[in-house]
């Protein structure tokens, strides 16, 4: 979680030219109103800023609760999902243009809500909104629908008889704000299995849930009008218990301790997703360390370290460098220094909370005193501060990082070695970046596989997942639905009340 | 290295390469002109900035392609610093460096050869013009012009812009070899891809991950990594050196 400088300030008055732009953080179904807001002031690199918050209460969500899904069942519920495909695509094809106003403003202002680089922010935001658009969201749903219209209607099965997808009535999701943009992801499949969409956001990215119901807004407002994103405090139970009380299901995000807060609300006949930490690492065979090759392999592993500061769960941890190439896991280590101390200048980290610089020392420190006792581990670290670290043990291992750039890079005699340190975070493991040769890939992916890794891609793509990928292991719109079936029984049952049967 | 006393003209230093080398030469001391065409607000900033630090700075506007404009300015720096010890010719004609939209040989006019020699090349004519006269009475000055790695690998082929600034690099050797009895010397620094300017910002992130592939030090040029050579060449350590071009592009070209 990113910390910032929030403060909160009164509605700018007095001077005029000096007063900041207002950007609601709230989206609503039309005809909800509030009473009264509070402002956050936020200053950043392109001037001034008040997020206004509207002042929730317990009556005030019920009736947004109400409205979204009574519009939901007056609207959504009938779609096809070709429809929605097509509206969610509209909206995307607009984030898809430089020049459109909310892709600015959101390049704009997200720097200076997360502190992430502007340039960061901009190149993984159109890359992330591309993997939306209508040839993706139709592989989405082929990849786990047979045929996407048992969302529509019931269809025949292979074995006989007909099934029909339903998606819950509405979903509350609890963002994250470690990674900007994710909680569209989480609409888009709301969207897709016609639910209404109640989204609480994080204060650490209040803003591009927002930005995306807005851009909804423009394309088809009975669509947006069945989604409601709010901002308030994590843990305030007089506003969440109505909710959670209301929809039938819940998908989190976060850490843990904030996911397992919210399960213990959710009460076990509604549908429970969560999408908390998660520990992931990249692997390096010898034959991406020949002397034509171990530069750029380098290069793509800081990229993967670097952007967004190894905040989402997608970021490695470690990385365990085989022997037998041009240069050896402590060459690898060396370049890996230097190669984010350039990522620091280019794209310097954002900025981190006390917790979280300590832990980053601690770890340092916790090192530099094994390698005087005589252990073969070195910390390589940025001078000025905790901008980055390296920490390389010769040893074969695992270790988790606390992140914000901070990453272990173990040595080993053969990658296959490897899946057996990574063992004991069974339960944590998502991604293995990694590169080897055609041959070993397969071998390979079925130890990590067995390990319990559920990802493994090319080392440079770690934070960046394709369309219908299975997000921690599992189905994504699957997981959402549930199933009614007319039993061939029913249908033959049917065919004999059929008046004109012979 | 300690400017104190020095005055230095930059050209086009309301943003990007001309704002960071002017604040460098703020920080170290001298009285720095942070001369601009159009973004008064922009300029205002870099004095601003300088303040703070503790240095002096004024913004001039002129348009260096104007021969009554950069008169008018030596004039005022004249007025209000006494001398003028060091210049650096850093304007150009507006360029979007944007390798898709770029013309091709084929379709590029004379008119936009036209557009960048003036800009480049007439601009620092006009300013040296203007300058050497006040250097040739303090016995020595500094003249340093921008030029582009560009001319020595046209990694992009940006005709009137990479043209332009060949002839720059002409134009200073000879301004060199006539002026060094004169106690000045004429230097270009030649920069690669610089990241992040506004006149960059339209060069694809596949562009520049190509470039950093082939650069040694393994990352694009800053306007910091400019401001270095630049400083250097004003410095008393560069008195000897005259006539020379740097490349400052992190290794991507060596000459």
């Amino acid at each position: 979680m990113k910390k910032n400088d929030i403060t909160k300030a009164p509605a700018a008055t007095g001077d005029r030219t000096n007063q900041p732009e207002i950007l609601p953080v709230y989206a609503v179904p039309r005809g909800v109103e509030f009473s009264s807001y509070t402002d956050r002031l936020i200053e950043g690199g392109s001037g001034r800023l008040l997020l206004r918050l509207p002042c929730l209460t317990p009556e005030i969500m019920m009736d947004i609760m109400h409205k979204v899904a009574e519009n939901r069942k007056k609207y959504l519920a009938h779609l096809k999902t070709a429809d929605i495909v097509d509206k969610i695509d509209a909206a995307v094809q607009k984030w898809l243009n430089p020049e459109y106003e909310l892709r600015r403003q959101a390049e704009t202002w997200l720097p200076a809500i997360t502190d992430y680089d502007p340039e960061m922010i901009r190149l993984e935001l159109k890359r992330f909104m591309r993997t939306f658009r209508k040839k993706e969201l139709l592989r989405f749903l082929d990849e786990e629908f047979d045929q996407a219209a048992v969302l529509d209607e019931f269809r025949p099965r292979k074995s006989g008889g007909m099934s029909r997808a339903y998606g819950p009535e509405s979903i509350f999701h609890v963002f994250s704000g470690n990674v900007p943009g994710l909680p569209v992801w989480s609409l888009v499949m709301g969207l897709l299995v016609k639910s209404g969409n109640i989204g609480k956001t994080s204060s650490a990215e209040p803003l591009m849930a927002v930005l995306f119901v807005r851009s909804l807004y423009e394309v088809d407002a009975d669509l947006a009008d069945t989604i409601a994103i709010l901002p308030w405090k994590g843990g305030t139970s007089a506003l969440e218990e109505p909710v959670i009380a209301a929809v039938d299901a819940v998908i989190a995000y976060g850490a843990d301790s904030s996911v397992e807060r919210i399960r213990e609300q959710v009460p076990g006949s509604k549908r429970f997703l969560r999408y908390g930490s998660k520990v992931s690492m990249a692997m390096v065979g010898r034959e991406a360390l020949t002397a034509d090759r171990f530069g750029e392999t380098v290069h793509r592993l800081a990229d993967d370290v670097s952007t967004y500061d190894q905040q989402g769960c997608l970021s490695p941890h470690a990385v365990v460098v085989e022997d037998g190439g041009a240069v050896s896991a402590r060459q690898f280590a060396q370049l890996l220094a230097a190669e984010l101390q350039r990522c620091e200048e280019r794209r310097p980290r954002a900025a981190v909370s006390q917790e979280e610089a300590l832990a980053i020392r601690r770890v340092r420190n916790q090192y530099e005193l094994a390698a005087l006792n005589g252990e073969s581990v070195t910390v390589y670290s940025s001078k000025a501060g905790t901008e980055w670290t390296v920490i390389y043990h010769q040893e074969q291992g695992f270790a988790p990082s606390p992140l914000n750039r901070t990453i272990h890079v173990f040595g080993c005699t053969a990658l296959e070695d490897a899946p057996s340190y990574i063992e004991p975070y069974r339960e944590l493991l998502q991604t293995v970046g990694i590169a080897v040769g055609p041959e070993r890939l397969q071998q390979l992916a079925d130890l990590l596989g067995t390990a319990g890794v559920n990802r493994i891609c090319a080392i440079g793509k770690m934070s960046r997942t394709p369309a219908g990928w299975h997000h921690d292991g599992r189905f994504n719109l699957l997981d959402l639905v549930r199933w009614t079936d007319i039993e061939w029984s029913a249908e033959q049952e049917a065919e004999r009340y059929d008046p004109d049967a012979e | 290295m300690d400017f104190h006393g020095k005055s230095v003209l930059v050209t086009g230093a309301s943003r990007g390469i001309g704002a960071t080398i002017a604040r460098s030469f703020g920080e170290n001391g001298a009285n720095v002109v942070v001369n601009f065409l159009q973004n008064e607000g922009l300029a205002g900033k870099v004095v601003e900035d300088i303040r703070a630090q503790g240095g002096e700075a004024i913004a001039i506007q002129a348009d260096v392609t104007k021969p009554a404009d950069v008169g008018r300015m030596a004039e005022r720096i004249i007025d209000a610093y006494g001398s003028l010890d060091i210049v650096v010719n850093n304007a150009l004609s507006h360029y979007s460096f944007n390798p898709k939209t770029r013309k091709t040989a084929w379709e590029i006019e004379w008119d936009d050869y036209r557009r960048q020699i003036e800009g480049s090349l007439g601009g620092a004519y006009h300013i040296c013009k203007a300058a050497i006269p006040h250097m040739k009475q303090q016995n020595g000055g500094r003249i340093i012009n921008i030029v582009t790695n560009l001319l020595d690998f046209p990694v992009v082929p940006y005709h009137d812009y990479t043209t332009a600034k060949s002839a720059l690099l002409g134009y200073s050797r000879n301004l060199a070899a006539e002026l060094g009895a004169f106690g000045i010397t004429v230097n270009c620094v030649a920069p690669g891809l610089t990241y992040p300017t506004d006149s960059s910002r339209e060069t694809q992130e596949e562009v520049r991950e190509a470039i950093i592939r082939l650069t040694p030090m393994g990352r694009l040029t800053m306007p910091g990594d400019i401001a270095g050579g630049v400083l250097f060449f004003a410095s008393d350590w560069a008195s000897f050196i005259t006539g020379q071009c740097l490349r400052i592009d992190g290794g991507l070209v060596m000459t």
